[in-house]
């Protein structure tokens, strides 16, 4: 047993998160957040480094590499906050290699693993991210018993404004009945999206205790430094907590779906149950414990407490997934 | 990334299971301290005639030099199949690694094989009324006299005194020096009227634990572990050794009796309550978080050499939720889970202890905060 990267996989990760660094800088992600639009360079770069395709099939033009290295991307890629459609297109291309027929493969596999197409990915009636700009996306029922394959700009769709104006999100009309049947396995397509949305958060999750550690080590009351109090110092042990507990269990199921997919249905309740509620707690804590600036929208943590909501929601949270794994469970034990 | 166990971790594993089904005795008495203390000898000696009672101990001193993540396995194993612990946990897990990275090549010699085969048992004597989670506030005093040191004090919460043969003592020898700078750290022999053992009945009625009276008690220069003045640091490696292993074993039990509840509900129906299956849902979130967190733990220690951040969550989460989950037994068992004769009643008032002992939960974030997030001391 080695619960840890590869080698290769630690390198594709440090060199996603310095990228980031340089590239989704925090001035960048409050510019694309305040004007509502996406830095296009970001896109054509992360697309021509490959990773809208990094776990898709060589055959299909892809990396041909799995969901474990597709999940460290989307890490980092939560880490630095990056506005860019790639968990969007990612998971509607994953979907796709899970659900589609041969004929939708060979037709937007390569597309969109080149970023030559965006493509997104979510539960019918529900959000979508980064729908209105994308070619192709692919909806699924609650349980992915059903899948289709959506041509965007065929369907009657419109852009939703949300809490989070670090990612753009959007719906279908409810008269819309566009679509395509896809044959493969939608289960497996949910279940993957919900892993890598996972990955997001833990990223996301790490951001915000090491912006929370670095603040409490600076600011001054009562002539010392706040982190030396106890009541902060026990806020940060549980904001550790609750991500490194959600990143034991992403990278479980992240491993579960390139190695042992009868392990992936209980994995990914798993890793979203947990991913959900450390966003969620983590970001609100991270507010919290930079007192009256972390309310105000000069600070940067609020970016992160509003896509924490959204990842934690998309796909179900916390008490979904919950549900979710007491039913697996109850069906064994009957 | 390899969640899934190696060729000779399986065989590893295999071999032990087959042990384990052939050798495993039949259940163990209950409440009567004497019986258990005696069933858990004669296991003990069972699993040292074949080699099987400190697997992480190296060859050279009866062990088999089994990796971090064997021991892992082994504990694993023994929790999955419900063997009971052994008699001389404390001199498996905390004096025999201690005393083989600081003994002398006599005290290995003298002290080791004894405590593999049960012979001579092993308690801790750390704590006292004054120096709980400060450790280092220890009063118990040690004053040299010829060749022996002469000690004076009191300890509290030593585990199995009435049956050890010997106690892992810390004691202050100069009461000039700093707090940590005065402390050295004694192997003392428990059979001597100076010591005096009072049982010390807890919450749930039993006295897993003794109060240790020492009044001038005599130990031989030659009974100290390490140098004068450096029991700080002596007393260090056997807290690191504290759950080493251990965590595994009582995460598997923790699994077990989730799973008892889960069969509970789904008998009586209250699986169906959405309230009770949320709260199922964090306690499988909990377990699998503490299964998966422990081996990550151990991989990054095997790889780096030194423990994660991880490696000082799991006692944390592991205590928080064998709490959680006895009292939500309760509400799926309903109010007989609190009848005496009802084993819930017993766990519910034992997971009161899981936070206070081996680090309290606060002293827990306190050195999470300031050792591995790095934040200022006071």
């Amino acid at each position: 047993m080695q619960f840890d990267f590869t080698e290769d996989q630690h390198e594709i990760k440090r060199t996603a998160k310095d990228l980031l660094a340089q590239r989704s800088t925090s001035e960048k992600v409050r510019t694309a957040a305040e004007s509502g639009s996406y830095e296009q360079s970001l896109w054509a770069e992360l697309a021509e480094l490959g990773w809208p395709g990094v776990a898709i099939s060589e055959d299909h033009s892809g990396g041909g590499l799995g969901i474990i290295e597709l999940a460290t991307l989307l890490e980092e890629g939560g880490y630095a906050l990056a506005n860019s459609p790639l968990l969007a297109s990612a998971a509607c291309a994953i979907a796709i290699q899970e659900a589609g027929s041969d004929a939708q493969k060979k037709e937007w596999l390569p597309k969109l693993a080149s970023g030559q197409v965006t493509g997104s990915f979510g539960i019918a009636g529900q959000t979508f991210p980064d729908l209105v700009d994308a070619a192709i996306t692919v909806s699924v029922s609650p349980d992915g018993s059903s899948a289709t394959l959506i041509d965007v700009s065929a369907a009657e769709c419109n852009a939703v404004e949300t809490i989070d104006p670090t990612r753009r999100y959007g719906e279908f009309s409810e008269a819309d009945q566009s679509g395509e049947g896809m044959p493969g396995d939608g289960a497996a397509a949910l279940d993957i999206s919900t892993v890598i949305v996972s990955a997001e958060l833990v990223g996301i999750c790490q951001r915000a205790l090491d912006m929370t550690v670095e603040y409490v080590k600076d600011r001054k009351q009562f002539g010392r430094p706040v982190g030396s109090f106890q009541a902060v110092q026990h806020r940060c042990a549980q904001m550790l907590l609750n991500t490194e507990a959600a990143r034991s269990v992403t990278y479980y199921a992240a491993w579960s779906a390139d190695a042992d997919r009868s392990l992936l249905p209980e994995a990914s309740a798993l890793a979203k149950s947990s991913a959900s509620k450390a966003g969620v707690e983590v970001t609100g804590s991270a507010i919290q414990a930079h007192g009256g600036i972390g309310f105000t929208w000069e600070a940067d943590v609020h970016w992160f407490y509003k896509r924490a909501q959204m990842d934690a929601a998309w796909l179900g949270g916390t008490k979904t997934h919950r549900e979710r794994l007491t039913r697996i469970a109850a069906a064994q034990a009957a | 990334m390899d969640l899934t166990f190696s060729t000779e971790e399986l065989e590893f594993r295999d071999e032990l299971r087959g042990w384990l089904e052939a050798n495993l005795p039949g259940e163990e008495p209950r409440g009567d301290e004497d019986a258990i203390y005696a069933f858990r000898t004669e296991w003990q000696r069972t699993l040292y005639d074949s080699g099987w009672a400190a697997v992480h101990w190296p060859q050279e001193y009866g062990g088999r030099d089994a990796t971090l993540m064997q021991s892992a396995i082994f504990f694993e194993e023994m929790g999955r199949i419900g063997a009971p612990l052994p008699a001389n946990v404390l001199g498996l897990l905390l004096a025999g690694p201690t005393i083989m990275a600081w003994g002398t090549d006599e005290q290995k010699d003298r002290y080791l094989t004894p405590i593999l085969s049960a012979e001579e048992i092993w308690c801790q004597g750390f704590s006292e009324p004054e120096a709980g989670s400060d450790l280092a506030a220890v009063k118990t005093r040690a004053v040299r006299d010829g060749d022996d040191w002469v000690v004076t004090g009191q300890k509290v919460w030593t585990s199995g005194a009435q049956y050890s043969k010997w106690c892992m003592l810390v004691a202050r020898t100069d009461p000039d020096a700093a707090k940590h700078k005065g402390l050295s750290y004694f192997l003392m022999d428990m059979e001597q009227e100076e010591v005096q053992v009072r049982p010390l009945v807890q919450i749930t009625g039993e006295a897993e634990f003794n109060e240790l009276f020492i009044e001038e008690a005599r130990i031989p220069h030659a009974n100290m572990l390490g140098e004068e003045g450096n029991g700080w640091i002596v007393a260090l490696t056997t807290l690191m050794n504290e759950r080493s292993g251990l965590g595994f074993f009582l995460q598997v039990r923790l699994r077990q009796m989730l799973d008892r509840l889960i069969a509970e509900a789904v008998a009586n129906g209250k699986i169906d309550d959405p309230v009770i299956s949320q709260s199922l849902g964090d306690m499988l979130e909990r377990t699998e978080t503490l299964r998966l967190t422990a081996y990550r733990g151990l991989s990054t220690i095997m790889k780096y050499g030194q423990p994660g951040p991880e490696g000082s969550l799991t006692k944390w989460l592991w205590s928080e939720t064998n709490q959680m989950m006895t009292q939500l037994a309760v509400d799926i068992v309903g109010p007989q889970a609190l009848h005496s004769a009802n084993p819930w009643s017993y766990e519910l008032l034992r997971a009161r202890g899981n936070s206070i002992e081996g680090g309290t939960t606060e002293i827990l974030k306190n050195i999470i905060a300031e050792r591995v997030l790095g934040l200022p001391r006071k």
